[in-house]
């Protein structure tokens, strides 16, 4: 497993019309292997652009990224990614989805059969390798998602928004599965997320960035994700300790869409 | 059932349902009328998504389109005693079976004899057939073939045509569909020609062609490939610019190449589109036949009629015409069931 390695980038968007955003500014940072980082934030606060960067979706005005020893200048299959939705292949079955990426490194059916077996069980998916997409609700057809993305065996997993389309009640089972697989696999994760208590819940690493330019404006080391691999996830949540925190996040965040909003309107 | 249970069990639901629609019909049923939708729903008129072809109502378009055409062609208060003596003389002219309506009136009109007082009829049968002409002209049409080719041959002639446009149509329309999904300069080359060539109607390249390819097949065929490949290329496109950017950028990240995604995402992504696209060029390319027959072939539906038209022989005009407006219905419904097999997971995202 690598380190990633983000050093002093840089992004700025030309806009059509003349002028330009500065959507990341200086943005720099080291993530051992293994960690699970939450990205939060007001909307245009750069998270997801700072994502297609690691992803190498997007190349940064300046700066590098680094994944281990090697420069990140596009999309790799050493970098997983989880979109919303939308990303799944609706022509191929589930089973099908899955075996997608070995199948492109052009393995054979007897090598990647094993592993799509025990990637379905592994998300709770058993059974439904012959099903069609379409035939899945949105919570399993995230599932799907994430064992595809597992199934290249990458080096880390890059999620935008991936439980974002999802109820309530998925939602949080769907934590508790992202939790496990970060456990069992040991992968590094890095997650957009626009729920506070999401980003809390999972992170054990939490930037909590502000727009205009882009930066990262605080950075926590948190407990709760190791916690809620053994202890009750609703306990966990509603302690004094997690509430603190995430309404400190809250109210930043607040104050930030507030300052938008009135430099807007002014 | 009958429809004391039905009620029996509307009123269960109602009361089991406790909702406001429940309720009303449970109203309805209490009025002894049956509950109007299996949902419930109270708001119906204006609810546009659930109204469907009403397989009832088919029937009875068809029919009363067909109860028009014999009304309206039927020869009321025809002289009978005139019918009978003009039977008798076209048998002794050598016609075989019942006179045509058509034959009837031309004798009429040319016979002192016939008198017509109290005789009503809306449209003649010299300008449109009556049904009876049209069918025995079917009859014959199927049991002896038109001017030295069977039904099937002439059919099969159209249908081959079609199918060959189309097959051309297709193999190059795709292909520039998809560069032109892809390749801003593959946009810009072809996009004046087909904002162009599509609008042109095929039948005004048809003298064109006839000098350039030689009258026959050799340009009834390029004239339907012309009508189908702007339909093609325009579905293709379609379908590249509907992949989302997620399927490409998960692709990418799953270690697919730039063929790898053609091949695997964009293409399959795409089929739902270039199906609507074969529907519509199919429909267009049918529709285009008589055009494409005028080149000078003599097998055919088109050529049929066109050949009929020659003769006055409307009936077999119309004969050709619901022919081509049978097969043309039939591909259809083909086409439709196989796009459920093909690409069931269309509208269902």
């Amino acid at each position: 497993m690598k380190p990633l390695s983000v050093r002093n980038v840089d992004m700025v968007y030309e806009l059509p019309k003349g002028g330009s955003v500065h959507a990341l500014s200086d943005i720099s940072f080291e993530l051992d292997a293994g960690r699970m980082l939450t990205l939060l934030g007001p909307s245009g606060c750069g998270k997801t652009t700072l994502l297609n960067i690691i992803a190498g979706f997007l190349g940064a005005t300046s700066g590098e990224v680094y994944l281990g020893d090697d420069q990140i200048t596009g999309p790799s299959r050493e970098r997983g990614m989880v979109f919303q939705q939308g990303a799944l292949f609706e022509w191929l079955s589930v089973a099908k989805n899955i075996s997608f990426g070995p199948r492109m490194a052009g393995q054979k059916p007897a090598q990647y059969r094993p592993e799509v077996t025990r990637l379905l069980d592994v998300v709770g998916l058993s059974g439904f390798g012959d099903k069609q997409i379409y035939e899945l609700s949105g919570g399993m057809q995230q599932r799907v998602a994430l064992a595809r993305c597992l199934a290249n065996d990458p080096e880390m997993m890059l999620m935008d928004e991936p439980l974002g389309a999802l109820d309530a009640l998925t939602r949080e089972k769907m934590q508790g599965l992202i939790l496990n697989l970060w456990n069992d696999t040991g992968k590094s994760i890095i997650m957009v997320t626009h729920s506070v208590e999401e980003a809390l819940l999972l992170g054990d690493t939490v930037f909590v960035m502000a727009p205009r330019p882009g930066r990262i404006e605080k950075v926590y080391e948190l407990p709760f994700a190791k916690r809620a691999l053994t202890e009750d996830t609703r306990e966990l949540k509603s302690s004094p300790e997690f509430q603190e925190i995430k309404e400190e996040i809250l109210a930043f965040i607040w104050e930030m869409e507030e300052e938008i909003m009135g430099r807007e309107a002014s | 059932m009958d429809s004391n249970d039905a009620a029996e069990m509307g009123r269960t639901a109602g009361y089991a349902g406790q909702g406001a629609g429940g309720g009303a019909i449970a109203n309805a049923l209490d009025d002894g009328k049956k509950p109007r939708r299996s949902d419930n729903k109270t708001v119906t008129f204006g609810d546009a998504g659930a109204v469907v072809s009403d397989k009832k109502w088919n029937i009875i378009g068809v029919v009363t389109l067909i109860a028009v055409w014999f009304l309206s062609t039927r020869a009321w208060g025809f002289p009978s005693d005139f019918k009978d003596a003009a039977q008798a003389a076209f048998q002794a002219d050598g016609g075989s079976g019942n006179i045509s309506d058509r034959e009837l009136f031309q004798r009429c009109q040319l016979a002192s004899d016939c008198d017509t007082d109290g005789y009503f009829q809306l449209v003649n049968p010299l300008s449109f057939p009556s049904i009876r002409d049209t069918f025995s002209a079917g009859v014959s049409f199927i049991s002896d073939g038109y001017r030295g080719f069977s039904a099937w041959e002439h059919t099969w002639a159209s249908l081959w045509r079609v199918l060959r446009g189309m097959f051309w149509g297709t193999l190059f329309g795709v292909p520039i569909g998809l560069a032109m999904g892809l390749s801003s300069k593959a946009r810009g080359f072809f996009d004046p020609l087909v904002e162009a060539g599509r609008p042109i109607p095929p039948l005004a390249l048809l003298s064109l062609f006839a000098v350039a390819f030689g009258i026959g097949d050799a340009s009834a065929v390029p004239l339907l490939i012309f009508a189908s490949i702007w339909i093609m290329i325009i579905a293709a496109r379609a379908g590249v610019r509907n992949a989302s950017l997620p399927k490409v950028r998960a692709s990418y990240s799953l270690g697919a190449s730039k063929w790898q995604l053609l091949r695997r995402v964009l293409l399959p992504n795409a089929l739902p589109e270039i199906f609507t696209g074969l529907r519509v060029a199919l429909g267009v390319s049918w529709g285009t036949l008589v055009a494409a027959e005028l080149t000078g072939v003599t097998d055919g539906l088109g050529a049929t009629i066109s050949q009929a038209k020659n003769f006055s022989q409307t009936d077999t005009i119309v004969v050709g015409i619901v022919i081509i407006a049978l097969i043309g219905v039939l591909m259809d419904v083909l086409l439709r069931f196989l796009e459920n097999v093909l690409v069931p997971w269309q509208g269902k995202s």
